[in-house]
């Protein structure tokens, strides 16, 4: 995995739509495992979905739970830019796909789907710091509030609420962890 | 001809239908929304967070539109409950800019009784006593005596789930099992009963049956099954509603005539016989008007609703309005008020776990009836609060971090935190007025209402006062890390935030400024009467539901009588 740091020429470069200069120091990793979409969605391309679905994945990766792809968090996504997604929100989301293709071009020299998986990672890492350390850009407006809703959409997901009960039964609040893992097992309060 | 019209089918609406169609009168219900059925398509409480169309968010567009603007950012507005609740945009309203105010509505068959919070707590002797006592308002003409049978036979009916707490302040009633407390709720309750004569928390007194009688299985209902969801329908009829409750009952006696998408405009007059005859009402749709003819009207459209409609009904008789002789029509609007809101961290339980998910919050009476510790204020404020769950580290979707270890350290359970919001009496002022606005009308022609109400000087004061008090009182609790946000005293308050908009036809015993007798009959029209909130002299600081549909069962009681007796 390369050591890089995103500069603040980069960040504000593609933030205003720009080609910037490229500053990364950085290695390139052949080995990027790295799932490309063929089939376009219902409102993003297919090329959109590849890089979508991989930012949902470094944001919330399959550990020994269920990760975002595995949650079809852009999937759902695709189909709310229609039910769900206002004007802005889809010129947003469409803006930070090319923003961040722009930051890969602008710091690896090739498109996003061709850099290594870790220099990826590494690029939505630094992307997520900066978005949260200057709140004002357009950027990071845009990139957090695709975040939010990648979250929003995994931690609503079936896979990410395992225990989750339509129906308790009842309610009770002075119960121990052996008992909750019982419940729970059960899939009901009784 | 009907023996009986019923404008409105909410909490009220439903429960003057169930007593008059249980006693034989034929019953006509006029409701302003369209017809849903209980446990019908627009119930959304059987699907899961993944089943929810958009994942329960709202559409972008209507924010773009600028709709529902009065409810946008309200926890419980949400794509799998948007549907019970207008938007302004198409229902508007006007205030002063200095003055906001908040209307929530919801215009459907059971109105708000769908989406209300279902704390269900009777008034005690001192809240009935509080206008004549300081001089606020116009004082009761009944007291805590009146409704207590009232109180019983509502409670047995729809079902209450509470703890008997022998407070005075909030007498005991019907109870079915109480709801169980977290052990953080236990541990604050038991060190308040320690240390004060007089704050207590309570659990929450609802109507989510805990023990359904005989009779509410009969109307098809269930025990609550500890969802929360009720704000969505309840496809067990666990909580109270009309539509799960008083209209299923009203309609089993073969009584009961429902029409919908009919709004009212007026109450007709007859200057010669000196009654109400009827109404008009608006087709929704159509926009047609006609009449429906009764001999007694009672007006159940909340409280607001309920004032548009009787300024809009004029006759030669009554110029400004009917059974506005008094010109307090519109006047002594209400609300609670919050203004503090107040956490804190409850040590020592940190093995402890909770499951289920209780469908009401705790209670913290009101305990400042009397002016005592010096306070430079009249009434008072209690604390609804909740400490049902542990609390939670949530996600990273609003803060730095991704990657596999955020997600590991994702919605672990955090210490037990109580949380408490203030809930303040406001007090009935006379220029705190509803009033048709002079030229703005609505899609269908009827004058909108213009709401100036404010938070006045002794409300202000009881927000600093609650602000120190929960401190305290957290702190007594047990409580550490304490954080108590109280609104600023530059910013507005938004009256109707709490969706407890009251007054506007107070009940009195002098015709000369108030609009219904001790029976919440109009003084100036016999066959009138108005038993939603705008019948209230005062707001006292309990939610106000049960009080209504207590207020209601007893001046349909009264009334019976008086048809039966050929008075009416």
């Amino acid at each position: 995995m390369s050591n890089i740091n995103i500069s603040r020429r980069v960040f504000i470069g593609a933030s205003m739509y720009l080609v910037a200069t490229p500053i990364w120091a950085s290695v390139f990793n052949s080995a990027n495992a790295l799932a490309v979409f063929t089939e376009s969605g219902q409102f993003f391309t297919a090329d959109e979905l590849t890089i979508l679905t991989d930012i949902a994945e470094i944001m919330i990766p399959r550990t020994n739970q269920p990760g975002a792809t595995d949650a079809h968090v852009i999937n759902v996504l695709d189909g709310l830019m229609l039910s769900w997604a206002g004007v802005e929100t889809k010129f947003r989301y469409k803006s930070i796909i090319k923003q961040v293709e722009q930051i890969a071009l602008a710091s690896f020299k090739s498109d996003y789907k061709s850099v290594s998986q870790s220099d990826r990672e590494s690029l939505i890492t630094e992307l997520d710091k900066r978005a949260f350390a200057d709140r004002t850009s357009e950027l990071s407006i845009s990139y957090r509030k695709l975040k939010e809703m990648i979250f929003h959409i995994f931690y609503t997901s079936e896979e990410a609420n395992p225990n989750f009960m339509l129906v308790p039964g009842t309610y009770k609040g002075d119960i121990s962890k052996e008992l909750l893992d019982l419940y729970n097992a059960r899939g009901r309060v009784s | 001809m009907y023996d009986v019209i019923v404008v409105g089918s909410g909490i009220t609406g439903g429960w003057a239908a169930k007593e008059f169609c249980e006693k034989g009168f034929k019953t006509l219900v006029i409701e302003r929304g369209r017809h849903i059925d209980h446990r019908g398509a627009e119930y959304t409480d059987m699907q899961a967070p993944w089943q929810i169309e958009n994942r329960n968010k709202v559409p972008e567009l209507f924010d773009e539109e600028g709709r529902y603007a009065m409810i946008e950012r309200k926890g419980y507005f949400k794509n799998a409950t948007k549907q019970f609740f207008i938007d302004d945009k198409e229902h508007p309203i006007s205030y002063p800019k200095e003055s906001p105010f908040k209307w929530i509505r919801g215009y459907q068959l059971g109105g708000r009784s769908l989406t209300w919070g279902r704390q269900s707590l009777r008034w005690g002797v001192k809240d009935f006593q509080a206008n004549a006592k300081d001089g606020n308002g116009v004082p009761w003409p009944i007291g805590y005596e009146d409704l207590a049978p009232w109180y019983d036979y509502v409670e047995s009916f729809i079902g209450v789930s509470a703890n008997k707490d022998g407070l005075d302040t909030l007498p005991d009633g019907v109870f079915q099992k109480p709801w169980e407390m977290s052990c953080a709720e236990k541990f604050i309750s038991e060190n308040l009963k320690e240390a004060y004569s007089d704050r207590r928390l309570i659990i929450g007194r609802s109507a989510n049956l805990t023990e359904p009688t005989k009779e509410q299985i009969e109307l098809g209902r269930g025990q609550c099954q500890a969802r929360a969801y009720c704000n969505r329908g309840c496809t067990f009829g666990g909580y109270f509603s009309s539509l799960s409750a008083t209209l299923p009952a009203a309609e089993r006696t073969g009584n009961l005539t429902v029409v919908t998408d009919s709004i009212v405009e007026s109450v007709n007059y007859d200057d010669k016989l000196g009654k109400a005859t009827g109404v008009t009402v608006i087709d929704a749709h159509t926009k047609q008007k006609r009449q429906y003819r009764a001999k007694v009207i009672f007006l159940c459209a909340s409280a607001l609703g309920t004032v548009q409609i009787l300024l809009n009904s004029k006759s030669k008789s009554f110029p400004n309005g009917i059974a506005n002789s008094s010109e307090a029509v519109g006047h002594y609007i209400m609300d609670h008020f919050s203004g503090v809101l107040a956490n804190g961290e409850v040590p020592g339980f940190d093995d402890k776990f909770s499951i289920g998910r209780r469908p009401i919050a705790t209670y913290i009476p009101n305990y400042r009836h009397e002016q005592k510790d010096g306070v430079d204020f009249v009434r008072g404020f209690g604390f609804q609060g909740t400490a049902q769950n542990r609390s939670n580290t949530g996600t990273a979707a609003r803060r730095v971090g991704i990657g596999a270890t955020v997600k590991d350290e994702s919605n672990q359970a955090g210490p037990w935190r109580f949380r408490a919001i203030m809930y303040g009496e406001m007090l009935p002022n006379y220029d705190n007025h509803a009033r048709l606005h002079p030229t703005d009308k609505d899609q269908w022609g009827i004058p909108i209402l213009h709401i100036d109400a404010r938070i006045r000087d002794n409300e202000r004061k009881m927000i600093k006062q609650a602000a120190k008090d929960i401190k305290e009182i957290l702190t007594v609790g047990g409580c550490v890390d304490i954080q108590v946000n109280e609104f600023p005293e530059s910013k507005p308050i938004f009256v109707g935030d709490r969706v407890h908009e009251m007054g506007g036809a107070c009940m009195g015993e002098d015709p000369k400024n108030s609009v219904l007798n001790k029976w919440a009959q109009t003084h100036d029209v016999k066959n009138l009467f108005v038993t939603d909130g705008a019948c209230m002299s005062s707001c006292a600081t309990q939610n106000p539901s049960l009080t209504y549909m207590a207020i209601t069962a007893r001046a349909a009681d009264y009334a019976t009588k008086l048809i039966s007796q050929g008075l009416l």
